[in-house]
């Protein structure tokens, strides 16, 4: 993993994007706004998952009708999150919090897919409903509190001085 | 007079605590995200259907109806969170054009959703011909470029 990360760092693109001056806050800046759509997006759709609002929305108009709105949105937050990784590997190897963020939106990701294909089979049955079944309230509620941290550890990136002590104490970006 | 208002809140001991709590400061800012998170799809879901666009299906004066009080809170959640860090970084935030524009764009926008917006989203749906869509066309333009400015006050201050 060093090694990729160190390759990275050497080429030529990536050396070019890191010096240059506007690509850093442009990059951000994008991240920002498309996390705004995407997350924003699925926090109502985990909210009503949760039985929080939108009760008289049924739950499966959620996924046809928002969702390519959420993906485009993610679609834009992977690439500059992408480039801003790609401009300065070596910056972010030794942070613990962009690690426990790939970490966490790697779990999200799990939760996303064991629930689709699992509990949201049945949403025939509970789609207009108030009763939302167990497992998908459960699902919301992951889910709410996974992106929320995806948020806070990513925005926690900046603070390379603030990692726990056990973390600095496995010396990785040494 | 502005000047000495803002010297005024950097000298506050509140923002020398916030200055010298080595984690209050980014808990701050890692609430205001998540603030902005919930402030984003509120307004957002409303927007895309003013657009014509999202959950259709649904009739638009419910939908606001019940996602205004989620957009007034979120709103609420920012201003608590960006306020400490207004008076922590008092003199930053004055010397910089882009916390200036993001104010100014903050009082626009919040005018023209209690005097406009609002109306249209609330009204009976189909007797106002276009002008839905150039609210929400316009509501997104006035948010988005609120969180583009305030973004830019830390990156290019
Ligand atoms: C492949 C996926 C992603 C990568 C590689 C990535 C990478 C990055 C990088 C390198 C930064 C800059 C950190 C810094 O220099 O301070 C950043 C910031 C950030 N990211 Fe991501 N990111 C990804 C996805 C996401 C997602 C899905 C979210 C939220 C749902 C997110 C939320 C944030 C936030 C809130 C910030 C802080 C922005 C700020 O300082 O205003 N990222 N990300
Ligand atoms: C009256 C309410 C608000 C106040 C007092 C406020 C204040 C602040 C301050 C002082 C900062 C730190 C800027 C810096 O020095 O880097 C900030 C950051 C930010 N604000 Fe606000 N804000 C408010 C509302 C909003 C709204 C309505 C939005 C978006 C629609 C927003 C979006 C942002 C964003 C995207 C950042 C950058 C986040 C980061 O990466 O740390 N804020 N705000």
């Amino acid at each position: 993993m060093r090694s990729l990360f160190e390759w990275v760092d050497a080429l030529p693109s990536s050396i070019a994007l890191r010096e240059s001056l506007n690509a850093y806050p442009t990059m951000l800046t994008i991240h920002v706004v498309s996390m705004c759509l995407f997350a924003g997006l699925i926090a109502y759709w985990d909210m009503r998952l949760v039985g929080l609002t939108l009760r008289k929305v049924p739950v499966s108009n959620i996924p046809t009708r928002l969702f390519p709105w959420a993906l485009t949105g993610y679609g834009i937050n992977l690439i500059t999150g992408g480039l801003l990784l790609y401009s300065q590997p070596m910056r972010y190897y030794g942070n613990f919090y962009f690690w426990a963020k790939m970490a966490l939106m790697l779990i999200a990701g799990i939760n996303m897919f064991w629930f689709h294909y699992a509990t949201y089979k049945s949403v025939q049955a509970w789609d207009q409903g108030r009763e939302i079944p167990l497992n998908a309230r459960l699902a919301g509620i992951v889910s709410l509190v996974l992106w929320a941290a995806v948020v806070v550890t990513g925005r926690m990136m900046a603070y390379s001085g603030l990692m726990p002590g056990w973390w600095n104490n496995l010396n990785i970006g040494a | 007079m502005m000047q000495s208002f803002f010297e005024w809140m950097q000298g506050l001991p509140f923002s020398a605590w916030m200055l010298e709590e080595t984690w209050a400061s980014p808990i701050i800012q890692c609430a205001h995200l998540v603030a902005l998170v919930g402030f984003a799809g509120a307004v957002l879901v409303v927007d895309m259907r003013l657009l014509g666009r999202g959950l259709i299906k649904t009739p638009l004066n419910q939908l606001a109806r019940e996602l205004d009080r989620w957009m007034i809170w979120s709103f609420v959640a920012l201003f608590v969170t960006g306020a400490p860090q207004v008076l922590s970084t008092a003199l930053k935030q004055y010397y910089s054009p882009f916390f200036w524009w993001k104010m100014q764009i903050i009082v626009i926008g919040l005018l023209f959703n209690f005097t406009i917006r609002r109306r249209v989203a609330f009204a009976e749906e189909g007797t106002l011909g276009h002008w839905p869509k150039v609210v929400g066309f316009l509501s997104i333009g006035i948010w988005t470029s609120v969180s583009v400015y305030a973004r830019l006050i830390g990156l290019l201050s």
